[in-house]
Protein backbone atom coordinates (compact mmCIF):
# COMPACT_ATOMS: atom_id res chain seq x y z
CA UNK A 1 0.00 0.00 0.00
CA UNK A 2 1.38 3.40 -0.94
CA UNK A 3 1.60 6.28 1.53
CA UNK A 4 -1.06 8.08 -0.45
CA UNK A 5 -3.38 5.10 -0.01
CA UNK A 6 -2.57 4.93 3.69
CA UNK A 7 -3.38 8.62 4.12
CA UNK A 8 -6.60 8.21 2.15
CA UNK A 9 -7.72 5.26 4.32
CA UNK A 10 -6.90 7.24 7.44
CA UNK A 11 -8.88 10.29 6.32
CA UNK A 12 -11.85 8.10 5.36
CA UNK A 13 -11.71 6.42 8.76
CA UNK A 14 -11.24 9.55 10.86
CA UNK A 15 -13.61 11.90 9.05
CA UNK A 16 -16.08 9.27 7.78
CA UNK A 17 -15.80 10.68 4.26
CA UNK A 18 -16.53 8.66 1.16
CA UNK A 19 -13.32 7.34 -0.46
CA UNK A 20 -14.28 9.19 -3.62
CA UNK A 21 -14.22 12.49 -1.73
CA UNK A 22 -10.54 12.18 -0.89
CA UNK A 23 -8.05 14.38 -2.75
CA UNK A 24 -4.51 15.36 -1.90
CA UNK A 25 -5.57 19.02 -2.09
CA UNK A 26 -8.58 18.58 0.23
CA UNK A 27 -9.06 21.54 2.60
CA UNK A 28 -10.27 21.34 6.18
CA UNK A 29 -13.27 23.57 5.48
CA UNK A 30 -14.50 21.11 2.88
CA UNK A 31 -15.01 18.41 5.51
CA UNK A 32 -17.61 19.22 8.16
CA UNK A 33 -16.35 16.40 10.40
CA UNK A 34 -12.83 17.90 10.55
CA UNK A 35 -13.50 19.43 13.96
CA UNK A 36 -11.26 19.83 17.00
CA UNK A 37 -11.78 16.24 18.14
CA UNK A 38 -11.14 15.18 14.55
CA UNK A 39 -7.74 16.87 14.74
CA UNK A 40 -6.89 14.81 17.82
CA UNK A 41 -8.10 11.63 16.14
CA UNK A 42 -6.14 12.47 12.98
CA UNK A 43 -2.96 13.11 14.97
CA UNK A 44 -3.24 9.73 16.69
CA UNK A 45 -3.86 8.10 13.32
CA UNK A 46 -0.82 9.81 11.74
CA UNK A 47 1.38 8.58 14.56
CA UNK A 48 0.04 5.02 14.26
CA UNK A 49 0.29 4.97 10.47
CA UNK A 50 3.40 7.01 9.72
CA UNK A 51 5.18 7.08 13.06
CA UNK A 52 5.21 10.87 13.24
CA UNK A 53 3.94 12.67 16.32
CA UNK A 54 2.56 16.11 15.44
CA UNK A 55 3.79 18.94 17.64
CA UNK A 56 1.03 21.14 18.99
CA UNK A 57 2.01 23.91 16.55
CA UNK A 58 1.93 21.49 13.62
CA UNK A 59 -1.46 20.16 14.62
CA UNK A 60 -2.93 23.65 15.08
CA UNK A 61 -1.51 24.84 11.76
CA UNK A 62 -2.96 22.12 9.58
CA UNK A 63 -5.49 23.57 7.14
CA UNK A 64 -5.90 20.54 4.95
CA UNK A 65 -4.36 17.41 3.49
CA UNK A 66 -1.57 19.42 1.72
CA UNK A 67 -0.21 20.51 5.12
CA UNK A 68 -0.11 16.91 6.33
CA UNK A 69 1.71 15.82 3.19
CA UNK A 70 4.19 18.70 3.56
CA UNK A 71 4.94 17.88 7.21
CA UNK A 72 5.37 14.18 6.51
CA UNK A 73 7.49 14.74 3.40
CA UNK A 74 9.79 16.93 5.49
CA UNK A 75 10.40 13.77 7.56
CA UNK A 76 11.23 11.72 4.50
CA UNK A 77 7.83 10.14 3.99
CA UNK A 78 7.20 10.30 0.25
CA UNK A 79 3.84 10.79 -1.46
CA UNK A 80 5.03 10.96 -5.04
CA UNK A 81 5.28 7.17 -5.42
CA UNK B 1 -45.18 -17.55 51.35
CA UNK B 2 -45.49 -20.17 48.65
CA UNK B 3 -42.89 -20.01 45.90
CA UNK B 4 -43.86 -21.20 42.45
CA UNK B 5 -41.02 -21.86 40.00
CA UNK B 6 -41.55 -21.39 36.27
CA UNK B 7 -39.67 -24.26 34.63
CA UNK B 8 -41.74 -23.88 31.52
CA UNK B 9 -45.01 -22.09 31.21
CA UNK B 10 -46.92 -25.31 30.54
CA UNK B 11 -45.81 -27.08 33.69
CA UNK B 12 -46.73 -24.32 36.07
CA UNK B 13 -49.85 -22.83 34.49
CA UNK B 14 -52.44 -24.82 36.45
CA UNK B 15 -50.61 -24.20 39.69
CA UNK B 16 -50.31 -20.51 38.84
CA UNK B 17 -54.08 -20.27 38.41
CA UNK B 18 -54.63 -22.12 41.68
CA UNK B 19 -52.30 -19.78 43.54
CA UNK B 20 -53.96 -16.71 42.10
CA UNK B 21 -57.41 -17.92 43.08
CA UNK B 22 -56.38 -18.94 46.56
CA UNK B 23 -56.35 -16.30 49.32
CA UNK B 24 -52.66 -16.66 50.13
CA UNK B 25 -49.71 -14.68 48.82
CA UNK B 26 -47.29 -16.40 46.48
CA UNK B 27 -44.10 -15.63 44.60
CA UNK B 28 -43.66 -16.61 40.96
CA UNK B 29 -40.02 -16.97 39.96
CA UNK B 30 -38.28 -18.16 36.80
CA UNK B 31 -36.13 -21.25 37.18
CA UNK B 32 -33.06 -19.24 36.17
CA UNK B 33 -33.60 -17.29 39.38
CA UNK B 34 -33.33 -20.42 41.50
CA UNK B 35 -31.03 -18.76 44.01
CA UNK B 36 -33.62 -16.09 44.62
CA UNK B 37 -36.31 -18.74 44.95
CA UNK B 38 -34.24 -20.56 47.53
CA UNK B 39 -33.75 -17.36 49.46
CA UNK B 40 -37.48 -16.66 49.31
CA UNK B 41 -38.50 -20.04 50.61
CA UNK B 42 -36.26 -19.76 53.65
CA UNK B 43 -36.82 -16.09 54.37
CA UNK B 44 -40.54 -15.35 54.17
CA UNK B 45 -40.13 -11.86 55.53
CA UNK B 46 -43.40 -10.42 54.32
CA UNK B 47 -45.27 -8.65 57.13
CA UNK B 48 -48.60 -10.12 58.15
CA UNK B 49 -50.62 -7.58 56.17
CA UNK B 50 -49.09 -8.82 52.91
CA UNK B 51 -49.53 -12.55 53.44
CA UNK B 52 -52.97 -12.69 51.84
CA UNK B 53 -54.22 -11.33 48.53
CA UNK B 54 -50.81 -10.50 47.11
CA UNK B 55 -48.32 -11.89 44.65
CA UNK B 56 -44.60 -11.34 44.16
CA UNK B 57 -42.50 -11.20 41.01
CA UNK B 58 -38.76 -10.95 40.79
CA UNK B 59 -37.33 -8.15 38.71
CA UNK B 60 -33.69 -7.97 37.85
CA UNK B 61 -33.79 -5.77 34.77
CA UNK B 62 -30.62 -4.26 33.49
CA UNK B 63 -29.68 -2.68 36.79
CA UNK B 64 -28.15 -5.88 38.12
CA UNK B 65 -29.90 -5.42 41.47
CA UNK B 66 -32.65 -8.03 41.75
CA UNK B 67 -35.63 -7.25 43.89
CA UNK B 68 -39.04 -8.66 44.56
CA UNK B 69 -42.02 -6.48 43.77
CA UNK B 70 -45.16 -7.20 45.78
CA UNK B 71 -48.46 -6.58 44.04
CA UNK B 72 -52.04 -6.74 45.20
CA UNK B 73 -54.06 -9.22 43.15
CA UNK B 74 -57.08 -6.96 43.06
CA UNK B 75 -55.09 -3.98 41.72
CA UNK B 76 -53.58 -6.01 38.90
CA UNK B 77 -56.94 -7.46 37.90
CA UNK B 78 -58.22 -3.88 37.63
CA UNK B 79 -55.23 -2.94 35.50
CA UNK B 80 -55.90 -5.87 33.19
CA UNK B 81 -59.39 -4.45 32.57
CA UNK B 82 -57.98 -0.94 32.07
CA UNK B 83 -55.50 -2.31 29.55
CA UNK B 84 -58.25 -4.16 27.74
CA UNK B 85 -60.07 -0.87 27.13
CA UNK B 86 -56.98 1.24 26.43
CA UNK B 87 -55.69 -1.26 23.89
CA UNK B 88 -59.10 -1.80 22.30
CA UNK B 89 -58.77 -5.54 22.89
CA UNK B 90 -62.42 -6.46 22.39
CA UNK B 91 -61.78 -8.23 19.04
CA UNK B 92 -58.91 -10.27 20.47
CA UNK B 93 -59.70 -13.95 21.01
CA UNK B 94 -56.32 -15.21 22.14
CA UNK B 95 -52.93 -14.00 23.26
CA UNK B 96 -49.68 -15.62 22.13
CA UNK B 97 -46.98 -15.75 24.78
CA UNK B 98 -43.33 -15.64 23.74
CA UNK B 99 -41.80 -14.43 27.01
CA UNK B 100 -41.52 -16.08 30.42
CA UNK B 101 -44.75 -15.59 32.35
CA UNK B 102 -42.66 -14.60 35.37
CA UNK B 103 -41.84 -11.41 33.45
CA UNK B 104 -44.37 -8.88 34.74
CA UNK B 105 -45.26 -7.75 31.21
CA UNK B 106 -46.27 -11.25 30.12
CA UNK B 107 -47.75 -11.94 33.54
CA UNK B 108 -50.18 -9.01 33.63
CA UNK B 109 -50.68 -8.09 29.96
CA UNK B 110 -51.13 -11.69 28.88
CA UNK B 111 -51.68 -14.32 31.56
CA UNK B 112 -53.78 -12.20 33.90
CA UNK B 113 -55.54 -10.41 31.04
CA UNK B 114 -56.54 -13.74 29.51
CA UNK B 115 -57.80 -14.94 32.90
CA UNK B 116 -59.76 -11.80 33.74
CA UNK B 117 -61.14 -11.26 30.24
CA UNK B 118 -61.69 -14.99 29.65
CA UNK B 119 -59.59 -15.29 26.51
CA UNK B 120 -57.38 -18.09 25.29
CA UNK B 121 -53.73 -18.17 26.33
CA UNK B 122 -51.39 -19.68 23.72
CA UNK B 123 -48.08 -20.64 25.29
CA UNK B 124 -44.97 -20.87 23.13
CA UNK B 125 -41.25 -21.13 23.88
CA UNK B 126 -40.78 -17.92 21.87
CA UNK B 127 -37.52 -17.49 20.00
CA UNK B 128 -35.94 -20.30 22.01
CA UNK B 129 -37.74 -22.62 19.57
CA UNK B 130 -38.49 -20.47 16.53
CA UNK B 131 -40.29 -23.20 14.58
CA UNK B 132 -42.79 -23.75 17.38
CA UNK B 133 -43.28 -20.02 17.74
CA UNK B 134 -43.72 -19.57 13.99
CA UNK B 135 -46.37 -22.30 13.90
CA UNK B 136 -48.32 -20.55 16.66
CA UNK B 137 -48.19 -17.32 14.65
CA UNK B 138 -49.37 -19.15 11.52
CA UNK B 139 -52.31 -20.61 13.44
CA UNK B 140 -53.17 -17.33 15.16
CA UNK B 141 -56.79 -16.30 15.04
CA UNK B 142 -57.62 -12.76 16.17
CA UNK B 143 -54.54 -12.91 18.34
CA UNK B 144 -52.63 -10.46 20.50
CA UNK B 145 -48.85 -10.84 20.48
CA UNK B 146 -46.70 -9.19 23.16
CA UNK B 147 -43.00 -8.71 22.45
CA UNK B 148 -40.10 -6.68 23.74
CA UNK B 149 -38.41 -4.16 21.46
CA UNK B 150 -35.29 -6.16 20.57
CA UNK B 151 -37.45 -9.04 19.37
CA UNK B 152 -38.47 -6.94 16.36
CA UNK B 153 -35.01 -7.61 14.91
CA UNK B 154 -35.33 -11.33 15.67
CA UNK B 155 -38.70 -11.43 13.94
CA UNK B 156 -37.23 -10.03 10.78
CA UNK B 157 -34.15 -12.23 10.88
CA UNK B 158 -36.04 -15.44 11.53
CA UNK B 159 -39.44 -14.97 9.90
CA UNK B 160 -38.68 -12.27 7.32
CA UNK B 161 -40.88 -12.46 4.25
CA UNK B 162 -43.69 -14.33 6.00
CA UNK B 163 -47.09 -12.85 6.83
CA UNK B 164 -49.18 -13.60 9.91
CA UNK B 165 -52.65 -12.19 9.23
CA UNK B 166 -54.17 -13.82 12.32
CA UNK B 167 -52.40 -11.40 14.64
CA UNK B 168 -54.61 -8.36 15.19
CA UNK B 169 -52.74 -6.70 18.08
CA UNK B 170 -48.98 -6.34 18.31
CA UNK B 171 -47.59 -4.91 21.53
CA UNK B 172 -44.07 -3.88 22.42
CA UNK B 173 -42.78 -3.16 25.90
CA UNK B 174 -39.37 -3.48 27.47
CA UNK B 175 -36.49 -1.85 25.66
CA UNK B 176 -37.00 0.88 23.14
CA UNK B 177 -40.06 0.80 20.90
CA UNK B 178 -39.09 -0.30 17.35
CA UNK B 179 -40.59 2.75 15.62
CA UNK B 180 -38.07 2.49 12.78
CA UNK B 181 -39.13 -1.08 12.01
CA UNK B 182 -42.85 -0.41 11.70
CA UNK B 183 -42.96 -0.87 7.93
CA UNK B 184 -41.58 -4.42 7.91
CA UNK B 185 -43.69 -5.22 10.97
CA UNK B 186 -46.82 -4.07 9.17
CA UNK B 187 -45.91 -6.24 6.21
CA UNK B 188 -45.45 -9.21 8.51
CA UNK B 189 -48.61 -8.49 10.52
CA UNK B 190 -50.91 -6.82 7.95
CA UNK B 191 -53.99 -6.88 10.20
CA UNK B 192 -52.39 -5.87 13.46
CA UNK B 193 -52.77 -2.62 15.34
CA UNK B 194 -49.35 -1.90 16.84
CA UNK B 195 -48.98 -0.44 20.33
CA UNK B 196 -46.13 0.94 22.37
CA UNK B 197 -46.61 -0.20 25.96
CA UNK B 198 -44.49 1.59 28.50
CA UNK B 199 -43.98 0.86 32.15
CA UNK B 200 -41.75 -0.85 34.66
CA UNK B 201 -41.83 -3.70 37.13
CA UNK B 202 -42.57 -1.31 40.01
CA UNK B 203 -45.69 -0.13 38.16
CA UNK B 204 -46.76 -3.78 37.69
CA UNK B 205 -46.25 -3.02 34.92
CA UNK B 206 -47.95 -0.44 32.69
CA UNK B 207 -47.92 3.33 32.85
CA UNK B 208 -48.72 4.48 29.31
CA UNK B 209 -49.96 3.09 26.02
CA UNK B 210 -49.61 4.59 22.54
CA UNK B 211 -50.82 3.40 19.20
CA UNK B 212 -47.80 3.31 16.91
CA UNK B 213 -49.41 5.73 14.48
CA UNK B 214 -50.07 8.36 17.16
CA UNK B 215 -46.41 9.35 17.31
CA UNK B 216 -43.33 9.43 15.14
CA UNK B 217 -40.55 8.85 17.62
CA UNK B 218 -39.57 5.75 19.56
CA UNK B 219 -39.17 7.98 22.59
CA UNK B 220 -42.88 8.97 22.50
CA UNK B 221 -44.49 6.75 25.12
CA UNK B 222 -47.95 8.29 24.73
CA UNK B 223 -50.41 9.22 27.45
CA UNK B 224 -50.72 7.83 30.97
CA UNK B 225 -53.39 5.19 31.47
CA UNK B 226 -56.52 6.32 33.34
CA UNK B 227 -55.76 6.87 37.02
CA UNK B 228 -51.99 7.06 36.52
CA UNK B 229 -50.02 10.28 37.04
CA UNK B 230 -46.55 11.09 35.73
CA UNK B 231 -44.19 13.96 36.51
CA UNK B 232 -40.55 14.88 36.01
CA UNK B 233 -38.30 15.34 39.01
CA UNK B 234 -35.70 18.07 39.35
CA UNK B 235 -33.10 16.08 37.40
CA UNK B 236 -35.58 15.02 34.75
CA UNK B 237 -36.22 11.65 36.36
CA UNK B 238 -39.63 10.15 35.63
CA UNK B 239 -41.84 9.72 38.69
CA UNK B 240 -45.17 7.93 38.69
CA UNK B 241 -48.15 7.48 40.95
CA UNK B 242 -50.45 4.58 40.11
CA UNK B 243 -53.36 2.79 41.75
CA UNK B 244 -52.02 -0.44 40.19
CA UNK B 245 -48.41 -0.10 41.41
CA UNK B 246 -46.51 -2.58 43.51
CA UNK B 247 -47.41 -2.14 47.16
CA UNK B 248 -44.00 -3.13 48.51
CA UNK B 249 -40.50 -4.04 47.46
CA UNK B 250 -38.17 -6.59 48.99
CA UNK B 251 -34.46 -6.69 48.22
CA UNK B 252 -31.12 -7.05 49.93
CA UNK B 253 -31.87 -3.86 51.85
CA UNK B 254 -35.00 -5.39 53.34
CA UNK B 255 -38.74 -4.87 53.02
CA UNK B 256 -40.12 -1.49 52.01
CA UNK B 257 -43.85 -0.73 51.72
CA UNK B 258 -44.98 1.66 48.98
CA UNK B 259 -47.56 4.15 50.20
CA UNK B 260 -50.71 4.83 48.20
CA UNK B 261 -49.84 8.40 47.25
CA UNK B 262 -46.10 7.87 46.90
CA UNK B 263 -44.29 9.10 43.80
CA UNK B 264 -42.00 6.34 42.56
CA UNK B 265 -38.98 6.73 40.26
CA UNK B 266 -38.41 4.04 37.66
CA UNK B 267 -34.89 4.93 36.53
CA UNK B 268 -35.90 6.64 33.28
CA UNK B 269 -35.56 10.30 32.36
CA UNK B 270 -38.56 11.83 30.60
CA UNK B 271 -40.33 15.07 29.79
CA UNK B 272 -43.93 16.10 29.29
CA UNK B 273 -44.47 16.88 25.61
CA UNK B 274 -47.23 19.36 26.46
CA UNK B 275 -49.79 17.52 24.33
CA UNK B 276 -50.50 14.75 26.81
CA UNK B 277 -47.72 12.57 25.43
CA UNK B 278 -44.57 11.86 27.41
CA UNK B 279 -41.14 11.47 25.86
CA UNK B 280 -38.32 9.33 27.18
CA UNK B 281 -34.88 10.89 27.35
CA UNK B 282 -33.18 7.66 28.40
CA UNK B 283 -32.18 5.72 31.46
CA UNK B 284 -30.45 7.71 34.16
CA UNK B 285 -27.17 6.07 33.11
CA UNK B 286 -27.79 6.60 29.39
CA UNK B 287 -27.59 10.37 29.46
CA UNK B 288 -24.16 11.80 30.06
CA UNK B 289 -21.87 14.64 29.08
CA UNK B 290 -18.99 14.25 26.67
CA UNK B 291 -16.66 17.19 26.09
CA UNK B 292 -19.35 19.40 27.57
CA UNK B 293 -22.08 18.16 25.28
CA UNK B 294 -25.08 16.26 26.58
CA UNK B 295 -25.46 12.85 24.96
CA UNK B 296 -28.76 10.96 25.14
CA UNK B 297 -27.85 7.45 24.03
CA UNK B 298 -31.42 6.45 23.11
CA UNK B 299 -31.50 9.22 20.50
CA UNK B 300 -28.20 8.08 19.03
CA UNK B 301 -29.33 4.45 19.05
CA UNK B 302 -32.51 5.50 17.30
CA UNK B 303 -30.37 6.68 14.37
CA UNK B 304 -28.46 3.42 14.40
CA UNK B 305 -31.73 1.51 14.38
CA UNK B 306 -32.86 3.25 11.23
CA UNK B 307 -29.84 1.93 9.38
CA UNK B 308 -29.06 -1.37 11.09
CA UNK B 309 -31.58 -4.20 11.12
CA UNK B 310 -29.70 -6.55 13.47
CA UNK B 311 -29.34 -6.49 17.23
CA UNK B 312 -27.71 -3.54 18.97
CA UNK B 313 -25.83 -3.58 22.26
CA UNK B 314 -23.56 -1.08 23.92
CA UNK B 315 -21.49 -0.52 26.99
CA UNK B 316 -20.08 2.58 28.59
CA UNK B 317 -16.38 3.38 28.58
CA UNK B 318 -14.15 6.42 29.01
CA UNK B 319 -11.83 7.57 26.23
CA UNK B 320 -8.10 8.27 26.58
CA UNK B 321 -8.84 11.75 27.91
CA UNK B 322 -11.09 10.38 30.64
CA UNK B 323 -14.29 11.61 28.96
CA UNK B 324 -17.43 9.45 29.11
CA UNK B 325 -18.26 7.54 25.97
CA UNK B 326 -19.75 4.29 24.78
CA UNK B 327 -18.91 1.31 22.60
CA UNK B 328 -21.49 0.12 20.08
CA UNK B 329 -21.81 -3.65 19.55
CA UNK B 330 -23.67 -5.03 16.53
CA UNK B 331 -24.83 -8.56 15.85
CA UNK B 332 -24.50 -10.33 13.50
CA UNK B 333 -21.38 -8.89 11.87
CA UNK B 334 -22.38 -6.18 9.40
CA UNK B 335 -21.21 -6.22 5.80
CA UNK B 336 -18.83 -3.52 4.64
CA UNK B 337 -21.76 -1.80 2.97
CA UNK B 338 -23.82 -1.95 6.20
CA UNK B 339 -20.96 -0.43 8.14
CA UNK B 340 -20.37 2.36 5.60
CA UNK B 341 -24.08 3.17 5.69
CA UNK B 342 -23.96 3.36 9.46
CA UNK B 343 -20.93 5.62 9.40
CA UNK B 344 -22.73 7.91 7.00
CA UNK B 345 -25.58 8.15 9.49
CA UNK B 346 -23.16 9.25 12.18
CA UNK B 347 -21.51 11.74 9.83
CA UNK B 348 -24.74 13.26 8.59
CA UNK B 349 -26.85 13.20 11.76
CA UNK B 350 -24.55 13.47 14.75
CA UNK B 351 -21.58 15.54 15.91
CA UNK B 352 -18.41 13.60 16.62
CA UNK B 353 -19.09 13.66 20.36
CA UNK B 354 -22.10 11.41 19.68
CA UNK B 355 -20.07 8.86 17.76
CA UNK B 356 -19.14 5.65 19.57
CA UNK B 357 -15.59 5.20 20.80
CA UNK B 358 -15.57 1.93 18.90
CA UNK B 359 -17.89 -0.19 16.82
CA UNK B 360 -17.60 -3.89 17.51
CA UNK B 361 -19.50 -6.94 16.32
CA UNK B 362 -20.28 -10.34 17.77
CA UNK B 363 -21.92 -13.45 16.31
CA UNK B 364 -24.67 -13.15 18.93
CA UNK B 365 -25.54 -10.85 21.81
CA UNK B 366 -26.43 -12.11 25.29
CA UNK B 367 -30.13 -11.74 25.96
CA UNK B 368 -31.98 -11.69 29.24
CA UNK B 369 -34.89 -14.15 29.66
CA UNK B 370 -37.23 -11.31 28.73
CA UNK B 371 -35.54 -10.89 25.34
CA UNK B 372 -33.72 -7.63 26.04
CA UNK B 373 -30.04 -7.34 25.24
CA UNK B 374 -28.11 -7.86 28.47
CA UNK B 375 -25.97 -4.71 28.48
CA UNK B 376 -24.03 -5.80 31.55
CA UNK B 377 -22.98 -9.04 29.86
CA UNK B 378 -22.11 -7.41 26.52
CA UNK B 379 -19.04 -5.73 28.01
CA UNK B 380 -17.56 -9.04 29.21
CA UNK B 381 -18.13 -10.99 25.97
CA UNK B 382 -14.90 -12.43 24.64
CA UNK B 383 -15.71 -12.93 20.97
CA UNK B 384 -16.15 -9.31 19.95
CA UNK B 385 -14.46 -8.06 16.77
CA UNK B 386 -13.29 -4.48 16.29
CA UNK B 387 -14.83 -2.83 13.20
CA UNK B 388 -13.97 0.82 13.73
CA UNK B 389 -12.54 3.12 16.40
CA UNK B 390 -12.28 6.85 16.97
CA UNK B 391 -8.59 7.02 17.94
CA UNK B 392 -9.25 9.30 20.91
Amino acid sequence: MTNREKLKDLAVDVFLIDPAEFRLDLKREEIETWDSLGVVSLAVGIQETFGHHFTQDEAMGITGIPDIVRILEARGIRFDE
Amino acid sequence: MEVLIEHSAETSLAELTRQWDSPGTFAYVHEKSAAAASWLSTNPQLPQAYRKGHFCLLTSGSTGSPKLVVGRKQYSEELARVLDRAQDSEPVRETIVSLPLTYCYAFVNQWLWSKVMRRKLVLTPGFAKPEVFREALRRARDAMLCLVGPQAALLRNMFGGERFPGVVRLHFAGGRFPQERLSPLREMFPNAAVFNNYGCAEALPRLTVRRAGDGESASDIGCPLPGIELKSGEAGELLFRSPYRCVAQLDGQGFRPVAAGEWLPNGDLARDGGDGHWHLLGRSGEVFKRYGEKIALPQVLSSVNRQWQGLIGYYREKDGAGEDGYVLVLSPEPTGENLRGLMQVFRSSHPRTHWPLRIESAPALPLQPNGKVDSLAVRSMENRSLLWRQRI
